[in-house]
This record gives C-alpha cells, structure tokens and sequence, in this order.
C-alpha cells in the first residue's frame, strides 16, 4: 500500500506514527484521490474527523482528514496544506456525509470556505461577526477587553505580593521575638 | 455547630423574632407563604448543574425547607444560573427569566457568574452576569456544594421573608440599561422587548 500511494502521488515518505496510524503529506489537487482509493481499495471505509491546525508563521492552515478501516484497527491521517488567505477546499460531503458538520465547525472557527457543502451555516456560535476566533490572528483578550467588563476588586482589595511579603516579614519578628522570649527564660531559670 | 443540618436549623428559626414583625399580618404571610414555597425552574447552565439533582433529591432533601422543582417557567419562582454563560446560553437565560411571573428571582451559582472564572479571558462567555439581569445571591465556590446551595437558598429566604427583595421590579425600572448591555453582546435580536404585550402585536387578541 506504501508503495503505490508513492509511486502514485509521489509525496514525502509515510510515516509511520503509531503501529495503527498512517500519515501521509500531499498536495491539494491530490488529496481526494487519494482518500478515494484508501477508501474503494483499503477499507478506509470511515471519516473519522476533519482537522485544521493554523500555521500561521508558514502561511497555511494544515487539514487533515482522519480515515479509519471497517475493523476500526488502523487509521490514516491524510493531510494537505492550503493558503491562509480566501481558504477554501472542496466539500467531501458527496463521499463521506459526516463531512457536513466537521466542515461547519472548520468554517465557523476558521473561516474555511467548502464549495459543495450545501449546509455551510454556523455551528455553535451565534451572529458571529468578528474574525473567525480559531484564527490565530484572532486576539482573544484583546476582544475580551473591548467587548466585556470586568468587576473591579473588593473594597480594601490588597496588592497579593506586597501583603504577602508583609505577613512574611510579620511571622518572621513574631518568630524571633518568641525564640529572644524563649532564650531569656531560659536564661532567667538558669541563674534561678 | 458552624455546619450541617444544625446550622441549618438555627437559620430557620433564627428570625422567629426578627425586627419585621412589625409588618401587618397580610405583608407577614404573604411573604412567610412566599418563602415557604419555592419553586425552582428545572433548567441548568454550564457544569453547576450537576450539583442540584443531589440538592433536591434525597440526600439533601431541599423540600424540607419548602424549595421544589418547577416545569415550566411560568409556575417558577427562581431560576438557578449554575455557572458559566456562553452568549449563546444568556439569550435562553434572559428569554426565560423574562417569561416567569413576578415576585422571581435569580441565584447565581459558582465564580464564573461572578467575575468570569476560568472563563475569565473566553471570547464566547459573559464575565459579570449582574450587568444582564438582577442577581439576588450570589453562591461563590467552583462548584458550591450542595450545603453552599442550600444555604445560599436559606439567605434567599430570609431576605424574601422579610421583604427585602424586590429585584425583578430593579429590572423593570432600569430596563433600558440592562437592554443596553444585552445588546451589546447578543446584537439588536436579544429576544422580544420586555414591555411588550405580545398579544397586542399583530393585530392582537
């Protein structure tokens, strides 16, 4: 099987994660091929999930499709990399019909567009009209502090460090003027 | 004594000779009647949920203390937010909370409802739940046990008993501010207009 998906898609080596999972790299034009022969001739018979992973630094989202053969002993992680801007990959729904809401999830977190997916509305989220927040550009904290308010702290809210280096330096003379107390009585009993 | 069904005890009897006895016999049982029978609306957000089927069932038994499940939010009296809200779960909290009948009240379980929580930097959870519905009692722990719940309810009692509490008439009169921050969040389609009388649109009845 190595073989031919080499000889035939003349990609990098397969590796070989576990003992029961494959992963292979190809190009974009390639990948449904190839999903179709593991699936017709290997017995990958399911689509386990749809994956994205945001290179952001490399420009690309990394999508994987994770097959898996009817005895469910060995699974293949196909993966395929597309442009950041304007993504779009075709819809594998008219082969595998679970597509159709893994491909929603990519497209409400991502931005991901999948031409042939005739269900692409959102998923979770409601009347989203930022950046996809999956997005790595997508600055969680920043929109936490435009969008939402915080309480402010209790009355008499207090500077953790500072108290604590307080009550530290307090336990410490409390200490020592225990210990002075101590040695003093006991001064005091020997000369008794 | 400080916990336990002791201590649960002592806050019921505790103010058996409290400074409200000088409401009028009416005022006095409407509110002993009120706190005596409350209804809670069978609905649960986020992970607090899982501790009210232990508070009302038997191992806790809240029905001693008069607190009961309620189907539907037209015959509930409390409604329990037990824990985080997701934008997406305050519009059905507030739809809810906007359908029960008046006195009602609203418990607020756990930090996130508080300050945010663990949520506290999520693009997708409010943080203070207090700016998009009245809270009456607030119950903080990350899950308040169902002793916390229990007593979180007793104070609610207390304050019903003796008439303190009047949130949901705060929520009416500052309507405008909480819409105002609703919308801020969940868009101009929060859910119909508080006010309206919905059987007056279209024509009406």
């Amino acid at each position: 099987m190595f073989a031919t998906i080499k000889n035939r898609f003349a990609t990098t080596d397969i590796e070989v994660k576990r003992e029961d999972l494959y992963k292979v790299v190809v190009q974009r034009d390639a990948i449904f091929e190839l999903i179709f022969m593991l699936r017709e001739q290997y017995d990958y018979q399911t689509l386990n999930a749809i994956t994205c992973c945001d290179w952001i630094e490399e420009e690309h989202f990394a999508i994987t499709y994770i097959l898996t053969t009817s005895d469910r002993k060995q699974s293949f992680m196909v993966q395929t990399m597309i442009g950041r801007e304007d993504a779009q990959i075709d819809s594998l729904t008219h082969t595998f019909e679970q597509a159709e809401i893994m491909e929603r999830d990519l497209h409400e977190m991502y931005g991901i567009d999948f031409p042939g997916n005739q269900n692409l509305v959102e998923l979770s989220l409601e009347n989203w009209v930022h950046t996809p927040p999956l997005r790595r550009e997508f600055d969680t904290l920043e929109f936490v502090n435009n969008n939402l308010s915080f309480r402010e702290g209790r009355d008499g809210n207090m500077d953790v460090k500072k108290e604590m280096k307080r009550l530290r330096a307090l336990k410490k003379a409390q200490k020592a003027a225990a210990k002075k107390a101590k040695e003093e009585a006991s001064e005091v009993s020997d000369g008794n | 004594m400080d916990e336990g069904f002791l201590k649960e005890q002592q806050v019921m009897e505790s103010d058996l000779n409290s400074e409200t006895s000088h409401k009028s016999s009416v005022d006095f049982l409407m509110d002993w009647f009120r706190r005596r029978s409350i209804f809670v609306l069978a609905y649960g957000t986020g992970c607090g949920a899982i501790e009210m089927p232990p508070t009302f069932t038997s191992r806790y038994d809240a029905e001693r203390l008069g607190i009961r499940g309620a189907a539907t939010p037209r015959q509930a009296d409390v409604i329990i937010v037990s824990g985080y809200c997701s934008y997406k779960t305050l519009r059905r909290i507030i739809r809810t909370y906007e359908q029960m009948a008046n006195p009602k009240y609203i418990l607020a379980l756990g930090s996130c409802t508080v300050n945010g929580g663990m949520y506290w930097d999520s693009y997708n959870t409010i943080k203070r739940l207090e700016d998009y519905l009245p809270v009456d009692m607030y119950v903080n722990g990350c899950m308040p046990r169902p002793e916390s719940i229990l007593e979180g309810f007793m104070a609610l009692q207390k304050e019903i008993g003796d008439g303190k509490i009047s949130s949901w008439q705060k929520y009416e009169d500052n309507y405008a501010f909480y819409r105002k921050n609703q919308e801020a969040v969940l868009g101009q389609t929060v859910a119909p207009a508080y006010d309206a009388d919905w059987y007056l649109y279209d024509g009406g009845l």
